[in-house]
């Protein structure tokens, strides 16, 4: 077993059964439908044309490439959609990497070929993303190997192990074939990903968000900067975004389509499921920059009659964000605000005990109550949520402390 | 009606995407820019304006193979540059472009230290003030503010053209001057000669391409907003070359008439406008170079950081802290601190700094502009963007006319 960097085997000369130099490497393929991280081939440009050199086929892999087999049984190349080449799309090009949470640039690549049999297994083991990729590639062909070897040890490596890096490829039909899905992307925080994304060019972010599951899509929407979210959201299919957008909190989509063009937005909305259309409609007509502009309409309100456990079914029953639960709305009739449990007070109650006996000295603001307002009474009272009313003293929608953040975050 | 709707409409695009372009047309107004300008017009009159026309047509076009680059792609140029040819070329190069770039920075805190000299300012003093003003701007700005007080800095070129109103040139032999063709006995002269490239050579520096590309990125504009980020484009140039043809005017109609043809700097440019046309002019003169160095001196720093951290795969941006980012806080600073640092060394030959930064100059520039036709002529990348035929025999001239005329200057300056 042993380590062998891509850029030394890129244009080492092949020497067939014969011992005689046929060629050189050219390139070096996976396919990823055939197996994610074993090479396929190497490509060898001979003097008759370019051809395929399968490990099973390879006896040493290093600065000389020895071949069990004659140079006239190697098979011709003929270029497939399905390959990953990896330097083409690897080398030199933008991947994720998963562990470091960054888009990072591919200085080499790392492969592990292990003798089994008389021939080699070769696979991809990592990339480097460090020093020693980038000196390995600037000396080579000057220093002499042996000398290099001793220099790059003496670099520390900053390496991606295979399976932390996400590969990116805009081409929905080629990505398909090489079964590129974010895997790894997809499984990261929210923030994270917005991050990320952030770092991409536009045709990358467009295939992330392409391609990342719906709910997750949504919630790294939420944290992008303004300006990006409507540039991704413009490339998008109109469905997928509507997709997404019915995933958002309502007072997050209502801000993003208040962004778009009237256009835009209405198609989106067009797409989108009845109730989730309806909310995002209702928040829409308040200006960005009061309390409606701010509020979400998912959250918990139980009758004042209610008990505890009550009060459980409907957070199990619940399925906006987690912030949003914090507190737990009683009402009366016609809806009217008439108090405010913590779910502390919940969670550490008998099931049977009446809310309205658990209830704090609640409080609530009007829909136009304009934003800095908002923010002072959260300061004041040392809010979690705040309450929204309308004009009867219904609860409209609530504001919960992380949209007052964001607000202060992003006021100029 | 609906005409006057359409037409709004493309105004507020026009005005949303209005900024990089224009900006970097007018930062090639640099100390530099502004000499040659002023020694054009001492030494030679009107004679020279003719160069104007066509020198405006190929900033335009390099200018807008750079943003249409950056809307299509989304990357920046050293981005593509080593995607396409590799770690090994995009290395070489942006040693290149850094070692081009110390040399225009040193230039530009030159022009910074000279004008300011005008008013009886230490270079002292003035120097390390203003290099701390511009560390402090970009690290502690963002590029919407930023932009924005670049875009005040283009405004103050208005200065050259008000100087130029105040030396009250004659506008009709200027006029003439600009639309006529060169003479035949104008060009077998060795020091004409020598202007018109020294002109030309000036216009399009490397760094440009690399900034104008890099902002275009960053402002987010993409290929549906690109006719729009054209016009950006067309009009910065168009505004630059308005303000060098007023600077050429103004130095033709008083030093050139006076018979001060020889003049050393920008700065004795607007000395020598003094006892001419007054108190006011000189002011505009000297405040317009002052503007001119700083601004330059802003941007160049921070392009090069950006293109070299992203060639090279070293996180960037200023969004990112001083501990995430350290080869690009250190690039930027160090090349404001030795860039200006330089400049308070007693007795330092400025002028063999000035050389040795436009030898490198003309060295680097023929690179970039092939790098960037290959990259606008590759479909795979610019699918449906890349360029047509006629927009290449263009591109190509103007490439070739560079080169050769800055090799001839490179070779014309030892």
């Amino acid at each position: 077993m042993s380590l062998v960097a891509l850029s030394e085997l890129l244009g080492a000369s092949v020497r067939d059964a014969t011992g005689a130099v046929r060629g050189r490497v050219r390139e070096i393929a996976v396919a990823p439908q055939d197996h994610p991280t074993r090479i396929a081939f190497l490509i060898i440009k001979t003097a008759a044309g370019e051809c395929m050199l399968p490990p099973d086929a390879i006896t040493s892999a290093g600065a000389t490439v020895r071949a069990a087999s004659d140079a006239a049984n190697w098979e011709r190349f003929a270029p497939s959609d399905g390959l990953l080449l990896l330097k083409r799309d690897l080398l030199d090009q933008q991947i994720i990497d998963i562990h470091g949470r960054k888009v990072v640039r591919v200085n080499d690549v790392e492969l592990e070929s292990t003798p089994v049999n008389s021939h080699l297994l070769i696979s991809v083991v990592a990339v480097d993303v460090g020093a020693r990729g980038a000196v390995r590639r600037l000396s080579k062909g000057i220093v002499p190997s042996f000398t290099l070897r001793a220099l790059l040890e003496r670099i520390p490596p900053r390496v991606i192990p295979w399976q932390f890096v996400d590969l990116l490829e805009t081409d929905p039909a080629r990505r398909v074939k090489l079964k590129i899905a974010y895997k790894g992307l997809a499984q990261l925080h929210p923030a994270d990903i917005a991050d990320i994304v952030e770092d991409l060019p536009p045709a990358e972010r467009e295939s992330v968000f392409e391609t990342i599951d719906e709910e997750v899509a949504a919630e790294a929407l939420e944290e992008i900067d303004p300006d990006i979210q409507v540039s991704i959201v413009e490339s998008l299919d109109k469905d997928r975004v509507a997709d997404i957008v019915e995933e958002m909190d309502p007072d997050a989509a209502a801000d993003l389509l208040g962004e778009l063009t009237e256009k835009d937005s209405d198609e989106i909305l067009q797409e989108m499921e009845p109730n989730e259309r309806q909310e995002v409609t209702q928040l829409l007509e308040f200006s960005e920059h009061t309390a409606a502009g701010r509020m979400t309409t998912e959250f918990i309100a139980v009758p004042e009659t209610s008990v505890v456990d009550d009060a459980i079914e409907a957070l199990k029953a619940f399925e906006g964000s987690a912030e949003a639960v914090a507190t737990i709305y009683l009402t009366g009739p016609g809806q009217k605000l008439v108090g405010a449990v913590p779910l502390v007070k919940i969670a550490i109650s008998s099931p049977a005990v009446q809310l309205s006996e658990l209830s704090d000295p609640y409080r609530a603001c009007a829909r136009d109550t304009p934003q800095d307002e908002v923010a002072a009474i959260f300061d004041k009272y040392n809010l979690v949520t705040l309450a929204v009313v309308d004009e009867h003293g219904r609860l409209a929608g609530i504001i919960t402390a992380d949209d007052v953040i964001a607000m202060l975050r992003h006021k100029d | 009606m609906d005409g006057l709707k359409k037409w709004r409409a493309r105004i507020v695009l026009l005005i949303a995407v209005i900024g990089p372009g224009f900006i970097t047309a007018n930062v090639d107004n640099d100390a530099g820019g502004i000499f040659t300008y002023s020694q054009a017009g001492a030494q030679f009159g009107y004679s020279l304006l003719w160069t104007m026309i066509p020198i405006t047509i190929a900033l335009v076009v390099v200018q807008e193979m750079a943003s249409r680059m950056g809307a299509v792609t989304g990357k920046g140029l050293s981005d593509l540059i080593r995607e396409e040819f590799g770690f090994r070329v995009t290395f070489w190069l942006m040693l290149a472009l850094v070692a081009t770039n110390f040399g225009n920075v040193v230039a530009e805190f030159a022009g910074v230290a000279s004008s300011l000299e005008l008013f009886g300012w230490s270079k002292y003093i003035v120097v390390p003030v203003s290099a701390a003003i511009v560390w402090a701007l970009v690290v502690r700005g963002t590029y919407d503010s930023i932009e924005k007080v670049f875009l005040a800095a283009s405004g103050f070129y208005v200065c050259y053209i008000v100087a130029g109103l105040l030396a009250h040139p004659d506008w009709k032999t200027a006029a003439l001057a600009t639309f006529s063709r060169p003479s035949a006995t104008g060009i077998r002269n060795y020091g004409y000669l020598f202007m018109v490239i020294a002109l030309v050579g000036t216009t399009i520096a490397p760094w440009m391409q690399f900034y104008l590309q890099a902002s275009i990125v960053e402002k987010g504009i993409t290929a549906r907003q690109y006719a729009a980020s054209r016009w950006d484009v067309i009009l910065g140039c168009l505004f630059t070359d308005v303000v060098a043809w007023f600077i050429i005017v103004a130095c033709a109609a008083t030093l050139y008439a006076s018979g001060h043809h020889d003049i050393g700097s920008a700065a004795d440019a607007a000395q020598a406008l003094r006892p001419l046309v007054g108190e006011y002019a000189y002011l505009l003169f000297a405040a317009g170079l002052f503007n001119a160095s700083l601004f330059a001196a802003s941007i160049l720093p921070i392009s090069t950081a950006y293109a070299v951290c992203e060639g090279l795969g070293f996180e960037s941006g200023l969004d990112k802290k001083f501990h995430e980012a350290p080869v690009f806080y250190w690039l930027y600073t160090l090349l404001i601190v030795f860039g200006a640092g330089v400049l308070l060394v007693p007795r330092l030959p400025l002028v063999y700094v000035a050389v040795l930064s436009q030898v490198a100059n003309g060295v680097v520039l023929p690179l970039v502009l092939i790098f960037m036709l290959m990259l606008t002529n590759d479909r795979e990348l610019m699918g449906e963007h890349v360029n047509s035929r006629g927009f290449n025999i263009v591109a190509w001239t103007t490439v070739i006319v560079m080169t050769v005329l800055t090799i001839l200057m490179v070779l014309t300056q030892r």
